[in-house]
């Protein structure tokens, strides 16, 4: 089944260049870490924040943007219309399992992605050129094996609370409240080593930090190599747990698809 | 009159077709506190780091997180899905039947799917603007002022949705417009004055989200000057007025492309 | 009732490549197409008058009504329906139209038809009494008793057709553009649905502009046709007509007793029995004919099907 794969990206870049118009409103919307840049630059200006000059600081939030954007997932959507809509009846009937025409269809649109944010990135670093920086060979290298970790979370994540739209016509609202846990948990609205201590020890549990924080703070070098194996180990262990439980949700929903038959 | 019968059995239309899906007041109300708390956290965070910034204590700040929550609560139940629908309308050609009612088809399309249950935030976000309102000891006229801004900023806002439905006669698939309209919000969670340069003068005059949020809080705080206050509400209409060319050339450009 | 001068439609639209490179290539240039929709297009219609507009698809028929329901401007040409420049929208014109739409619903969706018809009493600022009792007569009428407190998506299509045509027809409007208002729906239905509109043309004296591919609906309902195809004018005129000129005439069968001959006079051999296509006029004279040359067991006279003699008529020309 994989052998359909080259195609699927092919027509999945296709697509993107299509409705080019659309991802780029899409890259837009997630340009909130170039606000949080704006106000901790501005909060970094009063004195350092715990370690953090502005110049950090800056570089953080401009690779939460980068890596975000790199590591997107945007299947919830997918799996909601298209269950709502039966547009998941003929998916089922392919004989190509739905999520692997999911996954060609995100992994294709990221060269588009990064072509229309590019600009965005050249623009922050014309303004601000003391942000280049060349980090270390094996931070880039963790940092992107990372990313593509925190891409699975994010895209497992989102099959979870999209299969949930087989059970119930809420599993949108209840992606959302994920969103709005993740959005303070996973350091894109603030970087977690400025959270208050209680909430610091709590995410060191939660898997938020594992689909953005990571990657971001090995990319920007602000992880030591010990420490660094360890985050990354976490993602694995995130992946594997959202995996299975993606799995599972997944295939419970199509059970009962089946035999309600919407 | 008849305006008013015809608002009243859009609203009525909107409330039923939301009853059929979510009855459930108090999961809304639950959701407003749970999302107030979160647009909070991430000010408390940064005013933990440093007590005043740019002039703003935590509490003055607080106001203008509060002004955002009640616009993010007309965004949920006023703009967000009227907008969706009109999308829908246009991708499926339904919208036909929007244009042959003998009733303005931009208060059509801005009132016919409504979700007033949405309003539930407005409250919560007042709830937040009166803490604050409290905390910087503000009085009647302060109240007034801030009140009235408020309002001139949900006109920009509705201003601006125009503006976004308009376009959907040109893109293929413009759902997503309805979150470039959110994105910009977010951007007035915080006081416009914590911008500098170019980002501020985006923000207080071509995408004048400044005026929506941070406005009526400095009113709040007796700060914003007379002229300032006017100026914003001239702003207010002006890009009503805009809004309301941009709506009727894209209906011009809709009935001389449409198939 | 309704005007049609010169009426003219072209539509550009854009190129799009196919494949990878296509797509790539698409970003930077913009190649247009014109396609001429509806071309040099005239006619005028009576008040009270029932047509029947028939097309091949793409002909230019939905174009054409949505011109005349002030949704399109067309390219050139004058149109003047009810009075009106349907171009303005004036509400005054839209309270003396409406129009159905076979393939597009204007209920809404997940509540009962009775708040649609609601809302359409308010937006149409009808007077409650008089709105009333036409929603009564249009129930009474369509038999929607038992529909109108179930929601929308949970009637059939011929369930909620019948509702929509309801919808449309609350403010008892003058014209009515019905766009393919029976297709997808089941032969009973389909009798219901023509039924309807000719019991609410003749009740109000309504004109009726209708497009549909069934000839049924056709038959039953239209005394006057307008063809297009490509866009352009092809007939306009009686139906029966139609047959008589695009036809090939009548088609007379004569069984003999013996068997057949090979010719006579009009008449050929098909599959042992004499068969002549006539125009009306000469079928009498052809049937007296035979009768007095051959021993006939049975004869019989058809008329073409409108199906056919419409496919020659699209042929022709195009």
């Amino acid at each position: 089944m994989f052998r359909a794969f080259p195609t699927l990206l092919r027509i999945g870049f296709a697509e993107a260049v299509a409705y080019r118009a659309e991802l780029v409103i899409w890259v837009l919307t997630a340009t909130a870490p170039l606000i949080s840049m704006f106000i901790w630059d501005r909060v970094a200006e009063e004195g350092p924040l715990g370690g953090w000059g502005q110049g950090e600081m800056a570089r953080y939030f401009l690779l939460t943007l980068i890596v975000r954007h790199l590591t997107s997932a945007w299947v919830v959507w997918e799996l909601n219309e298209n269950i709502r809509t039966g547009g998941l009846s003929p998916m089922l009937l392919r004989p190509m399992h739905p999520l692997v025409f999911f996954v060609a269809q995100n992994l294709s649109a990221m060269p588009l992605r990064a072509v229309i944010l590019a600009p965005l990135i050249v623009g922050v670093l014309w303004w601000r050129p003391e942000l280049v920086w060349t980090p270390e060979p094996w931070t880039l290298l963790l940092g992107l094996v990372s990313a593509v970790f925190a891409w699975a979370i994010a895209f497992a994540a989102q099959v979870i609370f999209g299969s949930l739209a087989f059970f119930s016509q809420q599993s949108l609202g209840l992606f959302n409240v994920y969103f709005g846990l993740w959005s303070l948990g996973s350091g894109y609205l603030f970087p977690l080593e400025l959270a208050p201590d209680w909430l610091r020890q709590l995410l060191l549990w939660l898997p938020f930090r594992a689909t953005l924080a990571t990657p971001v703070e090995l990319l920007a070098g602000l992880v030591a190599w010990e420490d660094a194996l360890g985050l990354v180990a976490a993602q694995v262990v995130w992946a594997v747990v959202f995996v299975g439980l993606a799995a599972m949700t997944w295939n419970l929903g199509v059970r009962r698809h089946e035999a309600v038959g919407a | 009159m008849s305006l008013g019968v015809s608002i009243a059995a859009l609203m009525r239309a909107s409330l039923l077709t939301t009853m059929r899906y979510r009855a459930s007041f108090f999961g809304e109300v639950a959701m407003a506190v749970a999302w107030a708390f979160w647009t909070t956290v991430p000010l408390f965070v940064v005013f933990d780091q440093a007590p005043t910034l740019a002039g703003w204590t935590t509490e003055e700040a607080l106001a203008v997180v509060g002004f955002f929550i009640i616009a993010q609560g007309v965004l949920e139940a006023l703009v967000d899905p009227n907008l969706r629908a009109v999308v829908e309308h246009v991708r499926q050609g339904t919208f036909d039947f929007v244009l042959l009612k003998p009733i303005d088809a931009q208060l059509y399309v801005s009132l016919h799917r409504t979700e007033p249950l949405k309003l539930v935030h407005c409250v919560v976000g007042a709830g937040v603007v009166a803490y604050a309102a409290k905390a910087v000891d503000a009085g009647p006229v302060e109240l007034l002022s801030a009140t009235l801004l408020m309002f001139a900023g949900l006109t920009l806002l509705h201003s601006l949705w125009t503006v976004v439905v308009s376009s959907a006669f040109f893109f293929v698939k413009v759902d997503n417009l309805s979150w470039l309209i959110r994105a910009g919000l977010d951007a007035g969670r915080w006081p416009v004055s914590l911008y500098r340069g170019f980002v501020r003068f985006v923000l207080t005059f071509v995408l004048p989200i400044g005026l929506v949020t941070t406005y009526p809080a400095l009113a709040l705080r007796g700060e914003l000057k007379p002229s300032t206050g006017l100026g914003a509400m001239v702003i207010a209409v002006l890009f009503a007025g805009v809004a309301r060319i941009a709506w009727t050339q894209s209906l011009r450009r809709y009935s001389s492309a449409s198939s | 009732m309704i005007q049609v001068t010169a009426l003219n439609k072209v539509y550009t639209v854009p190129k799009r490549g196919e494949g990878l490179w296509g797509s790539i290539r698409s970003l930077f240039s913009r190649e247009v197409e014109e396609v001429r929709a509806v071309a040099d297009l005239s006619f005028s219609i009576q008040a009270g008058e029932r047509v029947g507009f028939l097309g091949p698809n793409g002909a230019g028929k939905t174009t054409t009504l949505k011109m005349l329901a002030g949704l399109l401007v067309p390219s050139s040409g004058e149109r003047v329906v009810a009075g009106f420049d349907p171009s303005k929208r004036d509400p005054a014109f839209l309270r003396r139209i409406t129009l159905v739409m076979g393939q597009k619903q204007q209920l809404l969706w997940d509540l009962p038809p009775i708040e649609t018809f609601a809302l359409n009493r308010a937006l149409f600022g009808l007077d409650e009494a008089e709105a009333r009792r036409t929603q009564d007569e249009l129930i009474e009428l369509l038999e929607l008793g038992p529909l109108l407190n179930r929601p929308v998506r949970n009637l059939s299509l011929g369930e909620r057709m019948k509702c929509e045509l309801a919808a449309a027809l609350l403010h008892r409007p003058d014209v009515l553009f019905l766009d393919e208002p029976t297709i997808g729906l089941d032969v009973r239905a389909q009798g219901t649905v023509r039924r309807f509109i000719a019991e609410w043309n003749e009740r109000s004296g309504a004109t009726v502009l209708l497009t549909s591919h069934y000839m049924a609906d056709i038959a039953a309902l239209c005394p006057r046709v307008i063809v297009i195809a490509g866009g352009a004018l092809r007939y306009d005129g009686p139906l029966k007509d139609l047959a008589e000129r695009y036809g090939g005439g009548r088609k007379v069968v004569v069984r003999t007793r013996d068997e057949a001959p090979e010719t006579l006079g009009p008449f050929t051999r098909e599959d042992g029995a004499l068969v002549a296509r006539l125009p009306s006029a000469e079928v009498a004279a052809a049937v007296d004919f035979a009768l007095r040359q051959v021993a006939v067991a049975d004869l019989s006279i058809e008329e073409p099907p409108l199906e056919d003699v419409l496919s020659k008529l699209f042929a022709e020309r195009s």
